[in-house]
């Protein structure tokens, strides 16, 4: 059994849904970034999604573009990132899942990264930028290295393609709750709803739903909605930023919504 | 020549976020119909003979030729109602807009060039219209933000990233991403994600069957080279579409060399250097100037409008395929070029076309008394005196 399916099992046994929360590696430093995910593991995260930076990341708004700017002037590479991936591998069993985008990748060659993805000890791979129909070489590599993929569907998806997009994934749906870029929000729209019971119809893999969750309330609507996951990322990178000049506040502060956003869960 | 949809070789596609996916499709398909509509292309046909003031002459340059010893042409896209080939783009695709019944168009720019055209096709057709712009660009391009905001369209500063061009990429696929069901985004040059590579070569090829036409008339015979700028590329494949079939026609792409190629202060992605590779940016996978850890570089050029880390990927193709050579002017080289076409030829480019003339006037020597040379002008240059006469050390 895959991490993934471990997670998920042990979850649905519990009555619970997965807690996935989101960084960029490397933001705001790689010390400071390691620990951030530590807090994430140490306060309740079942999954970890994880951001490889990009200079120029379409999907994502501006507090999620400012982090990855920051983790690439402070020096993150490939290679610090696996080394990144590999020091959380060894403290927790929990999946990692990356997030990044098409170039970043290429730039490595598809085997090679994925390769070096999974020795670090990554589960999934989702290329922001990459649809499946682009995938191929991709999904090989993936496929090859025991990786599993993920990819996104939205509530523009139209049925036929999200079967087609569900019958390339080995991981996760990443269901997107809105359109748009990456971003908090307070209202979460009904849409996502709507789209996870489509969904249900086509594939047997498990929802994660994105792109806009900030607040607790919208993780019990994501979970009464019937998805397996929810996932929050830039209202955590906010707190990341807000809190650069104390470390000791950011951690504890993201440490303490962890805490809510995994309560919500239950 | 497309053998997979959307790929010129192994480069172009669709690397996109799964939101736009839709969009995409719709757009192909509905600029598939539109471009088979006898009744929508006469409506092109119309905008383009009596609002953008087509055909463009093609014009003998007679004393830089008699200078030169060879007789250079020049492809007057510089005449053209705003000034630059960027117009025949945005009519085409804001009467696509329209064929789509969506109300508003987006776009990004760098000078300001595209904007201005995307502006003007807006108005004309009564979209509403919102030009995403870096803030550097903005302060570089005041004038063109005014021209913007004159036209009606809204400027939406771009402060993320480097504040250029190719954040004002990002911008305007942010909001294109979440405003898809009303809002068609008018990509600038034959870049991006399939299918806009095709459809802005579609719209700009009209300057090749032109020229095609006129120097058949005027000289009698096709030229032996034509040369042209390339930034993102689309005037550059708007005159080579037209010969490529033509295999004795010598093709040649002219990139910014800025400061030469031995600095990182230069936007040449298709002659080789070390940090230009084959990457994804913008939605197609095709030579980008990157760093050593694959991030996207910034680069440099005096014209705004070859100031681009990547390029499009039929050009990539047509490169590696060597069907078209490409080749750089300095920025240097630029300017004196500029400054020739003025003196000689009582025409201002514009310095993204000063670096094809600039080409020019390096190949001229090398090329036989009868030959024929033709440079695609592709914009005028009034847009860019302030910036020549800060080279110049000038003060206006």
């Amino acid at each position: 059994m895959s991490r993934y399916d471990t997670t998920f099992a042990n979850l649905k046994a519990r009555g619970e849904i997965a807690f996935v929360p989101f960084a960029v590696a490397g933001d705001p430093d790689l010390t400071t970034s390691i620990d951030i995910f530590k807090t994430y593991i140490d306060n309740g995260a079942d999954i970890l999604e994880i951001g490889y930076p990009f200079s120029d990341p379409v999907a994502d708004g501006p507090v999620n573009q400012r982090a990855a700017q920051r983790a690439i002037a402070a020096g993150l590479t490939h290679a610090t990132f696996f080394k990144m991936v590999r020091a959380l591998r060894a403290v927790s069993d929990i999946p990692i899942g990356l997030l990044l985008y098409a170039n970043s990748v290429h730039f490595l060659g598809y085997r090679t990264f994925c390769r070096r993805a999974a020795d670090a000890g990554v589960d999934s791979l989702l290329v922001a930028d990459m649809p499946p129909e682009e995938s191929d070489e991709l999904l090989a590599a993936i496929k090859s290295t025991g990786l599993k993929s993920v990819f996104i569907v939205s509530e523009l998806t139209p049925p036929k393609r999200a079967a087609y997009i569900c019958s390339k994934i080995s991981g996760f749906v990443y269901v997107v709750s809105r359109l748009g870029a990456t971003g908090a929000q307070s209202r979460l729209p009904t849409q996502a709803a709507r789209t996870l019971q489509r969904l249900q119809r086509i594939t047997a893999r498990p929802f994660v739903v994105g792109f806009g969750l900030s607040e607790p309330r919208h993780i019990a609507a994501v979970k009464f909605a019937g998805a397996q996951g929810a996932i929050v990322g830039s209202a955590l990178v906010a707190q990341i930023e807000k809190n650069l000049s104390s470390k000791k506040a950011m951690l504890k502060t993201l440490g303490t919504m962890t805490g809510h956003y995994k309560h919500a869960t239950r | 020549m497309q053998a997979i949809k959307g790929f010129y070789g192994e480069f172009g596609g669709q690397f996109v976020p799964e939101t736009l996916i839709p969009a995409l499709d719709e757009l192909e398909a509905a600029f598939n119909e539109f471009k088979n509509s006898e009744k929508h292309l006469l409506e092109l046909d119309f905008y383009m003979n009596n609002y953008v003031g087509r055909p463009t002459p093609v014009y003998f340059a007679k004393n830089l030729s008699a200078k030169y010893g060879v007789n250079i042409y020049l492809k007057r896209e510089d005449l053209l109602h705003t000034g630059a080939h960027k117009i025949n783009n945005t009519i085409g695709q804001a009467l696509l807009t329209r064929y789509m019944n969506k109300k508003r168009i987006i776009a990004e720019t760098g000078a300001g060039q595209h904007g201005v055209a995307t502006a003007t096709a807006a108005a004309l057709l009564n979209l509403a219209c919102d030009i995403f712009m870096g803030t550097v660009d903005m302060a570089r391009q005041r004038p063109n933000v005014f021209r913007m905001n004159l036209l009606g369209a809204r400027v939406v500063p771009v402060a993320s990233g480097s504040k250029t061009l190719k954040d004002a990429v990002n911008e305007a696929l942010r909001d294109w991403s979440k405003t898809v069901r009303n809002t068609h985004y008018v990509f600038g040059s034959a870049l991006g994600p399939h299918p806009f590579p095709t459809i802005v070569r579609q719209f700009q090829s009209i300057i090749g069957v032109e020229t095609r036409r006129q120097i058949l008339e005027q000289a009698g015979k096709l030229p032996d080279e034509i040369a042209a700028c390339v930034g993102g590329g689309s005037n550059a494949i708007g005159i080579f579409d037209a010969f490529l079939n033509d295999k004795k026609v010598r093709l040649t792409g002219v990139e910014a060399g800025g400061l030469g190629l031995h600095t990182a202060k230069h936007a040449a992605r298709l002659t080789p250097s070390p940090r230009a590779r084959i990457g994804i940016l913008h939605g197609s996978r095709s030579f980008v100037l990157q760093d050593s850890h694959g991030q996207i570089a910034t680069t440099h050029s005096i014209s705004a409008g070859l100031d681009y880390s990547g390029v499009g990927p039929q050009h990539s193709y047509l490169n590696q395929i060597k069907r078209v050579q490409y080749t750089l002017a300095t920025d240097r080289q630029a300017i004196d070029a500029f400054s020739a076409l003025c003196e000689y030829e009582g025409i201002i480019p514009a310095l993204e076309s000063s670096h094809a003339v600039a080409y020019a006037l390096k190949r001229a020597p090398r090329m036989g008394q009868r030959q024929i040379l033709i440079v695609n002008l592709s914009g005028r240059g009034d847009k860019d005196i302030f910036h020549v006469a800060d080279y110049k050390g000038i003060a206006l």
